[in-house]
């Protein structure tokens, strides 16, 4: 007689029966369950922590992206307006200026812009037609510089208000320091959301991480039993958040990305819209970035995971 | 004959549950490699307790408590799952895990000790045949009878190769035959070497495996029969 017919006993008919497998074929299950009914409420609210993340991000590479756009044309632009007392003079300053700045490196285009031009900027506050009938309209030349000119300015505009009394040379500089300051606080203020949001993650992670080594006390309690360290029971947890949160951040990626999408067509289709708001078109490079957010939201997750669960366990015996 | 290596040694133990009364009073006790000790007491005397000490599932509160001739009272938590694993411990309630096969619950010792798949799949195969389930291994704990579970988790206890076997009330859950089954393997794996205490209340067992005898009461234990042990 066997060992094994020494344990055959009437008590093996409760038993259900189940076919016999080969032991190659197995594969290995978790070792803590399926989070199940418990698990889908933490991918939602996963997917929509990733979901604002990609929103943040997208908010600050957009404002990135159009401040850099606004500086830039800023500092490569520079006006020059002729005032006069009659319109000969006025002419005759253009003509000064005109000839100045075309000998002057690193003007690359100097252009006056026409009277008609000119009277239209003025028509929001004066009314059409008025402009002319009541001003001796200033004259507006615009100037493509390029960066080194800026180094010699100064010369440049002592040169333009000697040979044109009423000229004045205009940089864009404050208008430059107010856009970039404006750019700034929005870069921050995307930046505080996009941490606020990685701190709700981490606060949830927190949460269900303990909400499950309480379930599961009785699979942890057995794991500690048969030898298990702390390091492996949360390395197991953090598998099994990584998992949760991939599914989550994925779904939350591509939500955000069909709202930056509807944002960005509802835009464009509004002429009005289109002029004063930044672009949401999405480039390849903005796409990788914003694949890191619900990759930095899975990160967060798991890793915050695995640290409430090692310092759970810390404080048993 | 000489002494074999200590494998458990209490001297003047104590245990109680917060500020509750000593659920175990100055426990002093010893016991060797290959040495068979049964534990009896009625019900909440304490059995139970003096093996969660042994076992690493409780702290004493007084006292000193040695286990493989190291200082398990004053071991730090880092080095306590290295003494776990050379432990096999039974349940009367079996404890497996009920989302993993019967096959997953035995090889669970060794995957928590990071031995490679390739280096026990075969031992837990034999262990499962040996124990007569070599036709269920994938079955899981809630599909298997109380015979059928107390071997997968007789088989987990031995998958180590433990030097020390516990086993709490290990025939509360199966049927006489087993019960008497289990507690030859049992004498079998002590004659392999292994120390092996079994709680039980089952004097007729007791008396019919004719090994020494702690007996535990309010918590003292209060006698013994047989070598080697001391109360």
């Amino acid at each position: 007689m066997t060992q094994a017919d020494e344990f055959e006993t009437e008590d093996d008919a409760d038993a259900v029966k189940a076919p016999r497998r080969s032991i190659f074929r197995r594969q290995a299950a978790p070792l803590l369950p399926e989070a199940g009914a418990a698990g889908a409420p933490l991918t939602a609210v996963i997917a929509v922590m990733s979901f604002l993340a990609v929103l943040a991000m997208a908010s600050l590479l957009i404002v990135n992206r159009a401040a850099s756009e606004w500086t830039s044309s800023l500092r490569s632009e520079i006006t020059v307006q002729v005032k006069g007392a009659s319109a000969d003079e006025i002419e005759n300053g253009v003509e000064a200026a005109l000839r100045i700045l075309n000998e002057t490196e690193g003007v690359i285009e100097a252009t006056e812009k026409s009277r008609d031009e000119t009277a239209a900027l003025l028509e929001p506050w004066l009314g059409e037609g008025n402009a002319e009938a009541f001003l001796n309209i200033p004259a507006i030349i615009e100037v493509k510089a390029a960066p080194s000119l800026r180094d010699n300015l100064d010369l440049l505009r002592n040169r333009i208000v000697a040979a044109a009394p009423g000229a004045s040379l205009d940089d864009h500089a404050r208008w430059h320091d107010r856009l970039s300051g404006a750019a700034r606080s929005g870069q921050a203020m995307a930046f505080g959301v996009f941490l606020l949001v990685m701190g709700a993650a981490c606060a949830i992670s927190i949460f269900a991480a303990r909400a499950g080594l309480a379930a599961n006390h009785e699979i942890v309690s057995v794991l500690h039993l048969v030898g298990a360290t702390d390091g492996f029971i949360a390395a197991e947890v953090q598998r099994r958040f990584f998992i949760l949160g991939l599914r989550g951040a994925v779904l939350g990626l591509f939500a955000a990305l069909a709202a930056l999408l509807l944002a960005g067509f509802a835009v464009r289709s509004s002429p009005a819209a289109d002029n004063f708001l930044p672009s949401l078109r999405l480039g390849g490079w903005m796409i990788l970035w914003l694949a890191a957010a619900p990759v930095a939201t899975c990160l967060v997750t798991a890793v915050t995971a695995r640290l409430t669960v090692l310092k759970t366990l810390s404080k048993q015996y | 004959m000489d002494a074999g290596k200590e494998i458990v040694r209490f001297e003047e133990l104590g245990l109680s549950y917060e500020d509750a009364p000593e659920t175990l009073s100055d426990v002093t006790m010893t016991l060797r490699e290959g040495e068979f000790r049964f534990l009896t007491g009625p019900s909440g005397a304490g059995k139970t307790s003096l093996l969660k000490m042994i076992y690493l599932a409780h702290r004493p509160t007084r006292g000193r408590f040695f286990l493989f001739g190291e200082n398990a009272t004053e071991a730090p938590r880092e080095a306590l799952p290295a003494l776990r694993r050379r432990i096999g411990v039974v349940f009367q309630e079996f404890r497996l895990l009920d989302h993993l096969t019967a096959y997953e619950n035995v090889a669970l010792p060794m995957k928590v000790a990071g031995v490679n798949q390739n280096q026990y799949r075969e031992d837990v195969s034999e262990l499962l045949n040996w124990v007569g389930l070599g036709d269920r291994m994938d079955a899981k704990p809630p599909t298997l009878s109380g015979g059928e579970k107390q071997r997968v988790a007789l088989a987990r206890a031995l998958v180590s190769k433990p030097d020390l076997i516990l086993a709490d009330e290990p025939t509360g859950n199966v049927d006489p035959a087993m019960g008497e089954r289990i507690m030859k393997l049992f004498v079998e794996l002590n004659k392999l070497g292994a120390a092996v205490i079994v709680a039980t209340h089952d004097l007729h067992l007791v008396q019919s495996i004719g090994k020494p005898v702690l007996r535990i009461a309010d918590g003292k234990v209060t006698r013994s029969a047989g070598a080697g042990g001391a109360a």
